[in-house]
């Protein structure tokens, strides 16, 4: 029962006891086809929005709307049962007395649930784990059955609750392309909670980014990168550098020289956002290398400015460069965003 | 993240019960707090005072340091062996190892008492040597013999939980693997030991039949006197107190041990220890001691008696007391399990009233049958004597006497004893469906019966279950509350095997013993292997 329908999170609010806010307002739309990653860290609120679009969850105010149907509102909660999402959990939830066959056919109804399970499992290349029970199966396996049992009654909106953290490192980036694979087959709209940057920017076609109960940016995984709004939302996918400047006449100051502020007003104070992945070593004397961090064939060198701070180059390993060198540095314009100070 | 109104739907019936049960378990101990404390002192407290309550109380002690160290070192020993080295038959001991529980401490001493005094086989045996089984040695030998399993499953469990990493470390560190062990593995045991022992304790100061048979007066046998003899409701109560007073005591160490359970429990990554392989000489030895207590506590006794039951006419009654036994067992079972099963649902929303009403179920675990049965009859004639005159004044005729010696009194004491042994299984039970669980079944549209008939019973069916029969062995053995409490021609086996025991009629009493022995053995092994199915590596 794929559908076109959209589901609209307005204002979602959460209060839990002791009057922390869980969810402060959220507005989200998850499109179908589409697979939306919500990134943020732990305990910025986003396993409770999924939670309350799932229906586990009661929202103190907003809406959740499929379509036109409203799920969540002011004194209406429409119970999980009937929402009827498919939901993954991190510890995968399975049933413990049930083996990996009858835990995918759990939500189906008919003669034939068994056969339309195996299918499933077919396809999730498990159908020879099918008597299996679930401590009988590998992590990779067990998160396998747990998408198999949660897209078996074909929902039109799959959620994931960080359904790769328990995964060995090595095995995660395989695991989440066939889970990602899986989902967009399924034409279903799909929210993927996570807390890791690299997953969300990889598996994402819309991505939004939580920080303490609130959306601070949604977009493609392309632009949030590229044009973070401040710097909380630079930081969640990516490292980044700061400095705060004064814009003169279109104009900021920075140890990197004048950078252009065209649109921005004259005597506010702007945060200079420069990523490591643009700045380039280049002959000069403006800068010391104070520390380097080896991964591989790169390098990511720790620069000092003449006044005191801190920046961060990618650059080759074999540059030779070593700690007490000097430096001058350049910019990628593509790199580096102007943002007002929040 | 996860807030907890949205899981519990307020289950007000659970709710109910679970206060239900509170009331139940802790009704009995006020009353006798009531009573006790009341005004009016008697002779009898106070010749009893100068005379025979040092007594008591010194056996009370004696007996329960015996039987608290025989089981501490029968258990803790076979629980490491089961836990952490493999020999051939480790993993049917692993169980069996369990079930002496079902035989009742006064059977084991009938039999041993017969076996060992003059006259007896084994005096005979070795011309006069061996020593006759009474006195507090006696009594707390055969505590020892059948209350090691409380010990031998909490240190199993222990040994099988811990990590290898401190053992590791410990020899890493230069200790050689008798003191890595010594260091380590039992200090990291060391709660879960003494909370079993604890248990031992509560049990011993709880008996009757046994330390009455072997001649080791305790509490126990010194508030029946005060009650039977005297029939004094007052010096009862007050002895009662004294028995809760020290039950409480070391009921508040076995929590406090428990407690101490979870702190000791391995961090971080857990990594089973490898077992030692015994091989030749110590596997045999392993092995020998393992069979030692299960002959010691269940085959030579039980065998005993029933060379002697072989041997005597059949005890009169005894077909009505296999009925009147088994019916209290079932009822006890039965309702004891849903008040368990209602108190921990309540108590899966953390609030205030459900805690606060498990804690309070909880100390009937501590309360001593004798006890709980004066309780039972001090709340029941206090009721009486609220209610006497308004329905005087209404009818002109005398209250009807209440339940004070009914079928439905005796249950309500043994509820109110052992509905608490109850909550805590069904609550590790209830345990196994996680939030996440119930979350997953409901987005894959099944709610309400259907959650519960398909998510809920399955996981929880054998936990209920093995609660509700240690229950029924538990009642199937209680014999100082029946006692006092039971209706008039209403005998169970129980009973009848400590009258004609009491009477030095041991060839009829042989045969009520063994029947609560063996009707005991059959839920007993469901129990045991239930307790260890979990049991780490016998997967």
């Amino acid at each position: 029962m794929v559908s076109d329908e959209v589901l609209s999170v307005r204002g979602a609010l959460r209060r839990f006891e002791g009057g922390h806010r869980a969810l402060c307002g959220v507005d989200l739309d998850i499109i179908p086809g589409q697979v939306t990653a919500l990134l943020g860290p732990s305990g910025s609120g986003k396993s409770t929005l999924l939670r309350a679009i799932a229906g586990l969850e009661h929202l103190d105010d907003g809406t959740i709307r499929m379509g036109d149907t409203l799920w969540s509102g002011p004194g209406k909660h429409c119970p999980p049962e009937i929402r009827r999402v498919g939901l993954v959990f991190q510890d995968y939830a399975l049933f413990p007395h049930m083996n990996a066959l009858d835990n995918v056919a759990f939500g189906l109804k008919g003669a034939d649930r068994k056969e339309r399970a195996l299918h499933q499992l077919k396809h999730a290349e498990l159908a020879g784990k099918a008597r299996n029970f679930p401590h009988e199966l590998s992590g990779g396996e067990q998160q396998r059955v747990a998408l198999a049992r949660a897209l078996a009654p074909e929902p039109s909106i799959i959620l994931l609750d960080e359904p790769f953290s328990g995964l060995d490192r090595r095995l995660r980036g395989d695991v989440r392309r066939r889970t990602m694979t899986a989902i967009r087959k399924s034409g279903a709209a799909a929210l993927l909670v996570t807390h890791d940057a690299e997953e969300a920017l990889e598996a994402a076609d819309q991505l939004a980014l939580m920080q303490d109960g609130e959306i601070i940016q949604t977009g493609t995984p392309k632009d949030v990168w590229f044009n973070p709004v401040s710097a909380d939302a630079a930081r969640l996918v990516g490292d980044i550098d700061v400095a705060q400047g004064k814009v003169r006449s279109g104009k900021v100051e920075s140890v990197f020289g004048d950078l252009p502020a065209d649109q921005m007003e004259d005597g506010i104070t702007v945060d200079i956002l420069v990523r490591p992945e643009g700045v380039s070593v280049t002959q000069g004397e403006a800068f010391e290398v104070s520390g380097e961090d080896y991964a591989g064939a790169q390098v990511r060198l720790e620069l000092k400015a003449s006044d005191g701070s801190l920046w961060h180059a990618q650059t080759s390993a074999t540059t030779g460069l070593q700690r007490g060198d000097r430096v001058g540095l350049g910019l990628d314009p593509d790199f580096v965003r102007i943002v007002e100070q929040g | 993240m996860i807030s907890g109104s949205d899981r519990a739907q307020r289950p007000t019936a659970a709710l109910a019960v679970a206060v239900i049960a509170a009331l139940v378990c802790a009704a009995p101990i006020l009353a006798v707090a009531l009573i006790a404390l009341s005004d009016g002192s008697t002779d009898y407290l106070r010749h009893l005072a100068q005379t025979r309550l040092p007594t008591y109380l010194w056996n009370s002690f004696l007996v329960g340091t015996i039987a608290a160290l025989g089981a501490g070192i029968i258990g803790t020993g076979l629980g490491w062996l089961i836990a952490r080295t493999a020999f051939p038959g480790r993993k049917i001991f692993s169980w069996v190892l369990i079930l002496p529980l079902a035989v009742p401490a006064y059977v084991a001493a009938y039999a041993w008492l017969d076996l060992s005094q003059a006259g007896g086989p084994l005096d005979a045996l070795s011309f006069g040597l061996f020593p006759t089984v009474r006195g507090s040695l006696g009594a707390g030998l055969m505590f020892a013999l059948v209350l090691y399993p409380y010990v031998y499953l909490l240190a199993r469990d222990a040994f099988a939980g811990q990590s290898a990493d401190a053992y590791d470390a410990a020899r890493t560190l230069g200790a050689s693997p008798l003191h890595a062990f010594s260091s380590t593995a039992l200090p990291m045991a060391r709660p879960a030991i003494a909370a079993g022992m604890a248990l031992v304790v509560m049990e011993s100061l709880a008996d009757y039949g046994t330390v009455s048979h072997l001649g080791a007066p305790t509490l126990s046998i010194g508030l029946i006197r005060a009650w039977s003899g005297a029939g004094s409701l007052l010096d009862a109560a007050r002895l009662s107190l004294i028995l809760v007073a020290i039950a409480l005591f070391v009921f508040g160490v076995e929590r406090l041990q428990r407690r101490r359970m979870r702190s000791h429990a391995a961090s971080g990554r857990h990594r089973p220890p490898q077992r030692f392989k015994l091989r030749g000489g110590q596997a045999f030895a392993a092995f020998a001691a393992c069979a030692a207590p299960l002959l010691l506590g269940m085959a030579i006794p039980l065998g005993r008696l029933v060379w002697r039951a072989l041997r005597a006419p059949l005890a009169s009654g005894l077909f009505d007391a296999v009925q009147h036994s088994l019916i209290v067992a079932t009822i006890s079972a039965i309702l004891a399990a849903i008040l368990g099963l209602s108190t921990a649902y309540a108590l899966r929303s953390k609030g205030f009233i459900p805690v606060a009403a498990a804690r309070l179920a909880g100390l009937g675990y501590a309360v001593p049958g004798a006890v709980a049965a004066v309780g039972v009859i001090a709340m029941l004639s206090g009721i009486q004597s609220v209610l006497d005159p308004a329905w005087r004044s209404l009818t002109g005729a005398v209250f009807p006497i209440l339940l004070t010696a009914s079928a439905a009194a005796l249950i309500f004491a043994y509820l109110s004893r052992f509905a608490a042994a109850a909550i805590s299984p069904a609550e590790n039970a209830l345990a196994r469906v996680t939030p996440n669980l119930e979350g997953a079944a409901r987005t894959l549209g099944s709610h309400g019966f259907d959650l519960m008939r398909r998510v809920h019973w399955p996981l929880i069916v054998a936990g209920v279950t093995s609660a509700a029969l240690l229950v029924f062995v538990e009642v199937l053995k209680e014999l100082p509350a029946t006692m006092i409490l039971r209706p008039f021609n209403f005998d169970t086996l129980a009973v009848i095997a400590h009258n004609y025991a009491g009477d030095e009629r041991l060839g009829e009493a042989a045969a009520p013993a063994l029947l609560i022995a063996l009707t005991a053995l059959i839920p007993m092994i469901f129990v045991a292997r239930y307790l260890s199915r979990h049991a780490s590596g016998d997967e």
